[in-house]
């Protein structure tokens, strides 16, 4: 079976390594076309496939758990009458 | 973004975008100035002082465009020029070495810490914040924006004022320092890394 074309754009001159294209993969940084070559390739490469779930992992982690610092209740006020008050 | 076209908005128009595009974004924004600061008292003071830059550059901004990237952008720089050196924080990343680190042969061969998945559904407690938070503030910095607040690399370019190449390089250095401290925990928490 022939390789399928890789549709990743090279960036001067060089075709992004592996761990550039997981990066670039879990950022929904990539076409249709680049996500189905890449995941191709992930079905065939068992430390790409391990990357790539470790990565997607962190990444929800860090959404679920880094985004608890919500603003106190009496900022919106403060900063509108400080507005209010320097017009 | 960059307010090339100043706009003129009347009273009303200029406190609806503000109440309607700008302080929907108050958490957000609380977070990421916690983030950056690790002290809630500096957050605050960073959000009122780029809420109220906002308002007085109101005319800079195009209704209806990314305000939660032109808000961000605000308060990095707010954080860069007055905070940092208030405290006088060095910057402690070298980014020559990084870039030349991300662009070298050597990227791939690694050694990349080995991180299981199961270890990490364990982190059930603060290990995810507090290994964020013991990043440098620059590579914190890349992870809040596009992990947490999902911006594109275009969105982080432009509010970080650097190149997408140094996005992607900042960004995948991050992760691994990221995976480093997360690696040292799970070996805390008795995984063994094989």
């Amino acid at each position: 079976m022939s390789e399928p074309t890789n549709p990743f754009v090279p960036i001067e001159g060089k075709y992004p390594t592996c761990m550039e294209m997981l990066q670039l993969i879990l950022d929904g940084e990539v076409t249709d076309e680049q996500r189905i070559y890449f995941k191709e390739h992930m079905d065939r490469c068992m430390p790409c496939f391990k990357s790539h779930e470790v990565d997607m992992a962190i990444k929800q982690l860090v959404k679920d758990r880094c985004c608890g610092e919500g603003a106190p209740s009496d900022l919106v006020q403060e900063i509108k009458s400080k507005i209010a008050t320097t017009d | 973004m960059e307010g090339a076209s100043r706009k003129h908005y009347s009273e009303i128009e200029k406190q609806e975008i503000f109440d309607q595009e700008f302080l929907p974004h108050i958490h957000a924004m609380y977070n990421f100035g916690y983030r950056l600061t690790l002290d809630r008292d500096d957050a605050k003071d960073l959000v009122q002082d780029t809420y109220f830059k906002a308002f007085r550059f109101i005319e800079s901004f195009q209704k209806g465009t990314n305000a939660k990237a032109w808000l961000f952008r605000i308060l990095k720089n707010s954080f860069i020029n007055d905070y940092r050196k208030k405290t006088k924080e060095p910057n402690k990343v070298d980014y020559q070495e990084v870039e030349s680190y991300y662009n070298s042969e050597d990227v791939n061969r690694q050694i990349t810490p080995d991180l299981r998945v199961d270890a990490l559904k364990d982190m059930i407690g603060d290990e995810i914040s507090n290994a964020l938070n013991a990043l440098d503030v620059d590579f914190r910095t890349v992870i809040i924006l596009c992990d947490l607040e999902g911006f594109k690399y275009e969105e982080m370019a432009k509010i970080l004022d650097i190149p997408i190449g140094t996005v992607r390089s900042r960004l995948h250095r991050a992760r691994q320092l990221l995976k480093e401290k997360l690696s040292e925990y799970a070996k805390s928490m008795g995984y063994k890394n094989e």
